[in-house]
This record gives structure tokens, sequence and C-alpha cells, in this order.
């Protein structure tokens, strides 16, 4: 069973010549997720949330605080979606597959093959990415870190990059694949709806990077983004924000 | 309750400057590599000096140091260089006033870019050694041959780098602009001219670098003075330090015009916003 | 007609907006054919030839030109004083500039692998490149004679020296331009170093790595006729030395032609296939989508 922990994570980007003031990315975000739970980290833009990703993904060093990504005991595989789909623009759609994969065998090319007909792409196996569409393109990336078959997936907004109706039937794909594996997801969002429709629990990020909520999403499987239940929670973590929001101004005007 | 700082402005700004100090000791990990690469530099110059080709063969770097020394400070210098770089700043000037022009006609007519550039891979596939020589046959030793060659050969090149810098002008900024009902003058004015600087820049730059090395190459052959005629005395009289050292005066010109005269010019023109890097990719 | 239209399309910009290019099927008008460029730029060529020629008695006539070739290609006699030679020559120049570019572009291409894949690499290794890209292939020239005397080390010295550079930096600098969201990819995937480098650098710099070809197939045949003229008994460099010395000035044109036409078979048939593989990946259609998929 995988377990991330994460304790008291800090991440401060020095002064740069572009921007010469120092960021605070992250302030201090502790959370512990364990076995099949599918949870949404939301927070607006520039709360942290691709920060906090990549430091859990292993790619980026924090200023201070502790990541741990276990899955019994060793450190777990992670497959990691990413915001733009970030494919090798020079190679095929299945030569992307097969570039992540490290475990090879004679089996490796039908396994890509099949997390490729699971996201229906079968058929453009052997094309550019640039022949396809944004949205199959990010399709591509989903099945891309299914392939290394994953104790924990990362996912960094996967659908922000790509026109409302494209995204909600990419959901519905996530959803399906999602329900078939179970694994450990921590999926990145500034958007309600689309937290509340996939996970079992929102953390809330505000800008500095904290989390200032959590809310539980008990809701029944498949979900749909018009049911009622899904649009009440929606209401309610739109709420928490705005009280959140003017906690803060209220904080910024006693200071 | 739900609003609270874990991390307090103390410890962030702790917590900043340790992110500084690795930052700042990336920054001169990587300074010292610079040092490490020139010590192993003149290192490797002194074993291939000492135990391979013999100090007759190959000056150890201080010898050739004292040389370049003596070659600045003895007279003469002044007059060699100002002959040289005198050429190459005519040189330089046809091949970007001709460029500028050339360019523009090929960014913006088809036919023109066809007939040049036929004409450009014929003159581009001529050895620039061969040129050197017919400069010789066609104008005998004298100042105008290094000058022209230098031209001619820049000028292909300049000219498809301004081409494209052209031709990278936003298309939007020019629909924009016609949607506004401006003239072509003021097209050409307001948004041509200013989106292309920083390739007149990078083509002016070019330009010199070509310029030299032709330059140089055509004092070899068909100059009676300048840098190249140095060049080549030394290499007949068997003086391979003087010939090192000359070399190493002109890499060191190259070093002066490409950080204090090209990246002024850019500095001035992009308000330090935008800073390039250093031209070895527009060297040919 | 409007402005815009005029500009032709960047590279970059028809790429972006994806759209197949379809050969429009109007016909072209005869004097934009290729044809008619073609003739037309070497008739601009050969009336200037024939005004030099005219105004500068050192300049040889074309005729001489033509008949000098086809005394030296056909192995004739040049009025009974020598004999034509223009395949050994050849064939040893040939040799000499194979095998220093099978050492300089493999080993141009390892720097420029490591300068451009590694910081560190690049710190250490960077300025050292820079001299040697800015040295003069003359310089180049002028110190192998000078060291290895007239046989052939010195020739295929000085095209490895001139090709390392030119790979080096043009590789380099390709992948420095790589996204770097591709190689936070890799991190995150673990990918290998060997597969990284393989599949990511390579593959991603590889147009810039044809350039770098490019560069020193053509700058390194540059050194090595310098050094033929200068420091060898052999080869074309030194045979088309021999005719300027001999003040046959149509035999050095001749010669001139002959490299010309050597750079642009070398073009046609290796350096022009290489590009075109290379970014093949950038000059497909996109798909067009009937199964039911929202672009
Ligand atoms: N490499 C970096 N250097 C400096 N600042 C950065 C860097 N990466 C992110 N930031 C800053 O950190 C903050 C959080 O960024 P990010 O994690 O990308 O936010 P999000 O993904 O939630 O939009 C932003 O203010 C951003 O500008
Ligand atoms: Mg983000």
């Amino acid at each position: 069973m995988a377990t991330i922990l994460i304790e008291n994570l800090t991440k401060v980007y020095p002064p740069t010549p572009t921007y010469p003031q120092q960021v605070q990315a992250l302030g201090g975000v502790s959370m512990s997720v364990t076995g099949n739970v599918f949870v949404a980290v939301l927070g607006p833009s520039g709360s942290g949330k691709t920060t906090l990703l990549n430091i859990v993904a292993g790619v980026e060093e924090p200023t201070a605080g502790a990541v741990r990504v276990v899955q019994d005991g060793v450190p777990a595989q992670v497959g990691y979606v990413f915001q733009e789909p970030r494919l090798l623009p020079w190679r095929s759609v299945l030569d992307n597959m097969l570039y992540v994969q490290n475990r090879k065998s004679d089996r490796s090319k039908r396994e890509a093959e099949f997390y490729l007909s699971m996201v229906g792409l079968s058929d453009v196996a052997h094309l550019y990415p640039a022949q396809l569409s944004a949205g199959m393109q990010q399709r591509v990336g989903i099945a891309r870190a299914f392939l290394v078959n994953p104790d924990v997936l990362l996912m960094d907004e996967p659908f922000s990059h790509m026109d409302a109706l494209t995204g909600r039937s990419l959901r519905d794909y996530l959803q399906r694949i999602w329900a078939h594996t179970r694994k450990t997801a921590l999926f990145v969002t500034h958007d309600v709806g689309e937290a509340v429709e996939l996970a079992d629990r929102i953390l809330m990020l505000r800008p500095g990077g904290v989390v200032f909520d959590d809310i539980p999403v008990n809701l029944q499987r498949p979900r749909r983004p018009d049911d009622a239940a899904v649009r009440a929670v929606e209401t309610e973590v739109l709420r928490r924000f705005d009280s959140m929001e003017a906690a803060v101004r209220f904080g910024d005007q006693r200071n | 309750m739900a609003y609270d700082t874990s991390v307090t402005p103390d410890a962030v700004a702790d917590l900043s400057a340790r992110e500084m100090r690795r930052s700042v000791m990336s920054r001169w990990g990587l300074r010292a590599g610079v040092v490490i690469g020139w010590l192993a530099f003149i290192g490797v110059w002194y074993v291939f000096s000492g135990a391979v080709l013999g100090t007759q063969q190959l000056p150890p770097p201080h010898t050739v140091a004292a040389e370049a020394w003596q070659v600045v400070t003895g007279d003469g210098f002044g007059a060699t260089l100002w002959a040289s770089l005198l050429r190459v700043i005519v040189g330089c000037t046809l091949a970007l006033s001709a460029s500028i022009v050339l360019g523009m006609v090929i960014a913006y007519s088809a036919w023109w870019r066809g007939l040049l550039g036929v004409l450009t891979r014929f003159f581009v596939s001529i050895p620039t050694v061969a040129l050197a020589i017919l400069a010789l046959i066609l104008f005998g030793v004298s100042g105008l041959g290094p000058m022209l060659t230098a031209a001619l050969v820049a000028t292909p090149y300049v000219m498809s780098s301004v081409a494209q810098g052209l031709t990278g002008v936003d298309r939007r900024l020019i629909v924009m602009s016609e949607s506004f009902g401006r003239t072509r003058s003021q097209i050409i004015t307001g948004v041509l001219l200013p989106s292309s600087v920083l390739a007149v820049i990078g083509g002016a730059r070019q330009a010199f670098a070509l310029a030299w090395r032709i330059t140089l190459l055509t004092e070899v052959f068909a100059s009676s003075d300048g840098v190249g005629f140095q060049i080549r005395r030394s290499f007949e009289s068997y003086d391979v330090r003087g010939l090192l050292a000359w070399t190493a005066l002109f890499i060191g010109l190259m070093f002066i015009f490409e950080n204090f005269v090209f990246r002024q010019l850019e500095r001035r023109a992009f308000g330090g916003a935008h800073v390039s890097q250093a031209t070895a990719e527009s060297t040919q | 007609m409007s402005y815009a239209a005029d500009l032709p399309t960047a590279p970059e910009f028809s790429q972006a907006s994806g759209t197949p290019q379809s050969a429009p099927a109007q016909a072209v008008h005869w004097t934009r054919k290729p044809w008619f460029i073609n003739a037309l730029a070497v008739a601009i060529l050969l009336v200037v030839w024939q005004y030099l020629y005219s105004v500068n008695e050192r300049v040889p006539s074309i005729d001489e030109v033509v008949s000098f070739l086809g005394v030296e290609l056909g192995g004739g006699s040049h009025g009974g004083v020598s004999r034509g030679e223009f395949w050994g020559p050849l064939s040893i120049s040939l040799q000499r500039y194979v095998i220093g570019l099978a050492i300089g572009v493999p080993v141009g291409g390892l720097l420029g692998l490591l300068i451009g894949g590694s910081r560190r690499f690049r710190s250490v290794l960077n300025d050292t490149v820079l001299v040697l890209l800015v040295l003069p292939s003359v310089v180049w020239a002028f110190a192998a004679s000078l060291w290895f005397g007239i046989g052939s080390t010195a020739p295929v010295v000085a095209v490895v020296l001139t090709a390392v550079p030119f790979m080096a930096v043009n590789l380099s600098s390709g992948i420095r331009g790589l996204d770097p969201g591709l190689a936070l990819m890799s991190d995150a995937f673990r990918v290998p170093r060997l597969r990284r480098a393989t599949h990511l650098l390579v593959g991603g710099a590889l147009s810039n790595a044809v350039t770098g070809v490019r560069l020193a197939f053509m700058t390194s045949w540059n050194s090595l006729l310098i050094v033929e003229w200068f420091g060898t008994a052999s080869g074309v460099g030194w045979r088309a030395k021999h005719w300027y010395d001999a003040q046959r000035f149509e035999g050095f044109v001749a010669w001139i032609l002959l490299f010309v036409v050597f750079i642009t078979l070398l073009d046609w048939l290796v350096l022009r296939r290489l590009e075109h593989r290379s970014t093949r990946w950038q000059q497909q259609p996109t798909l067009t989508f009937a199964e039911g998929e929202v672009t």
C-alpha cells in the first residue's frame, strides 16, 4: 500500500534577475495520504501546486521539511501527468511510451500498446505528437503515467490546457481508468468542479502555499459533473474559499 | 482556525538565506569550473610543448605571452592592427548595408528569394581560400582585395539572418496595425524596424566575425600589411612563436569586440532586459 | 492584397498553426519556375565573368577554362608540357578529408553532448571550445604544417581541429535550447542516463547536430585546401597551387569550379538528406479527426 507523507514542506525561491524578490511557494505543508484514495489539491494559480508535485516526484529540492513516498516500506514508483503533455516531439507516440519504461522485456511493447488502447489511441501509436490534438496528446501523457505501473499517480492540472468539452470527456476517461486500478492519486487543480467530481478528499491551498482546509468528499462513483450532490459539495467548497479570502483580507487590514 | 501560517516570517528569511547560499555556492562552483578549464587548457599546452611536440615546435604559453607583449609594445603594431581593422570595418559595413537591403528584398519577394538563393548557394560553396586567391588575381597585392572579399563572403550569411529576423516579426502585430488603418510606411517604422533591430545587431555581429576571418585569410595571400600578413611572415620564417602570439592577440581582440562593443549595443537596444548568449553559434 | 499576406511564413509559424501545407494547384508563371531562376543565375554569373575577363587581362576566358577542364579531367596533355591529373589528387584529398571528419565529427559531437548536457562540463570546457572556434582555419593550417611537415598528417589534423569546435558548439547550443520540461519529465520517470542522452539530447538536437556537421564539412574542406596549398606536395589544393604558380590562371579557375562542384554534390548527396531526415518530425501534416475527437 502506498503512502505519501509530507511534513512541514517549505519552498522559498531566491530572487532571480527577472523577479528580484524571493517567493514563498510552499509555506509548511503537512499531509498524509494512504491507500487507494484520490486526493485533490485545489488552489488558485501561483499557490504552489506544481512546486508541491515536483517535490513529491523528487525532481525538486524542498527548502525545508520532508517528503516520503513509500510502497510497502520501499520508495514508491511514481507516475506523473504534467500540465502540458511533455512528449518528445521527435519520437512517435509509441516510442514516447517506451522512453519512460525502465523494466524492459519482450512484453514492453505490448504493455505500451495496451495502455494506449486504454485511452483509445491504438490507431495513432506510430504518429508524431504534433500530429495529434491537445486532448490526444494529454491522453498519451496519461497512458504514459500508467505504463510505469506506478504506486502513486501525480497529476498537475492535466485538463487545464484544453477546452471544457474535451476536458470533460477526458475526466470521464480518467475516472474509469482510476476506478479500474485505484492507485493512490494526488491530483492538482484550480477547478472546483473537477476536484469534486474526481476526488475522495480535497486539500485547499491558498497563495503562499498554505493548506487551509481539508474536505472529505463521500459521494458514489461514477460521478457526473451535473449531479446535484456534486453541485452541493462544489458550493460548499466555494463558500470556504470565500471565507478564507475574507479572513486574509481582514487580516491584511489589521496589519 | 483555517487561516494560519505554519512558517513565521523570520523562519522564511532564514530559509531564504539557505536557498541563497545554495545558489551562490553553485555559482561559485561553476566559476571554479571555468578556472579549472583554463588551467587545464594551459596545462595541456605545456604538456604538448614539453613532451609531445617540443618547445621549438610549440613554444610554451609564457614564451608566447612574452612574444605577444613584445609585439604589442614594439613599433608597427598599431599600424598593422589599424590596416586590418580598417579593412574589417569597411568590409563589414559594406556587407551589412547590402544585407539589410537584400534581406528586406528576400523577406518580401519569393522571386528574389529564389534567385538570390541560387547565387548564394554558389558563393557559399566556393572555399574561402579560393576567393582569397581570386582576390589576389583580380586586385593584386593591395588592400582592396581583403575588403571586398570579406564583404562578399559575409553578405549571404548576414543577409539570410536579417531576412529571418524580418520574417520572424509577429504577423499578428501587422494584421493588428492594418486593422487600425496604418499605412505601409507606418508599419515599417513602427513594427518591422523595431522588431528587427535584434536581427540587424545579430547580423552586424556575424558580419564582423566573418569579416575578420576572411580579411585575415585574404591578407595572408594578397596583402603586404595587416595581421594576416604578419601571420604569413611568421609561417614562412618557421616562427611558431610569432604565429601563436599574433593568433592570441587576434583572439583577444575578438573577445574585446564581442564583450564590449556588441554586448553594449544590445543592452542599448533592449534596455538590459534581453541579454543574449555569446555569438559562438553565429561565427561561421 | 493585404500587406501581411505578402510576408513569407516563418517555419515556426506554419508549425504552430499545424495546418497541412497543401500545394496550390494553380499554374506557376514561367518566370517563377525553378529552371528559369537557375538559368538566370547562371547567366548572371557568366555575364559577370565575361565582364571581368574584358577588363582584367589576368582573368581567363570561359572557353580557356572549359578546354582546360577537358584536358585535366581526361588526362590529356597540357600543351605537351605536362599531363592532366584529376583522380590522383582527388583521391588523396578525399582520403585526408574523410579520415579527418571521421575523427573530428564524433569527437566534436561527444564534446557537444557533454557541454550541452552538464553545467559542470560546460563551465570547464566551454571557453576552450570557443577559442578553438574563433581560431581562423589558416592558423590551424599553418601550425599543422609546421608541426607535421609535408605528409598527410598535417591536413588530417587541420581537418579534425576545424571540425571539432563546429560540431561541439552547434550540438551543445541545440541541447541547451531544449525544453527544460522534457528534462524534468525524464527526471520524474527516472529515465536512465544513456537512454536520455540518445533519445532526449541527441534526438532533440539532431537538427542542430546536422547543422554542425554541415559547417564542419564546409570549413574543414577549406582548411584542407589551405594546408595542401601551403604545406604539401599532393592533393587538390596542391594541384590548384601548381597551376597558380605556373601563372596558368585558367587551370586555377578550373579547379575552383571543381571545388564548387564537389561541395554542391556533397550538399545534395549527403547534407540535404541528413537535414531532411533530422527534421522529418516537423514536416508531418496534422491529423484530421474523424473519430469523434474534439480538438
Ligand atoms: N523556478 C522558480 N523560480 C522562482 N520562482 C518560482 C519558480 N517556480 C515557481 N515559482 C513561483 O512559486 C510560486 C508557486 O508556483 P507554482 O508551484 O508553479 O504554482 P501553481 O502550480 O499553483 O500555479 C509562484 O509564485 C511562482 O512564480
Ligand atoms: Mg502549476
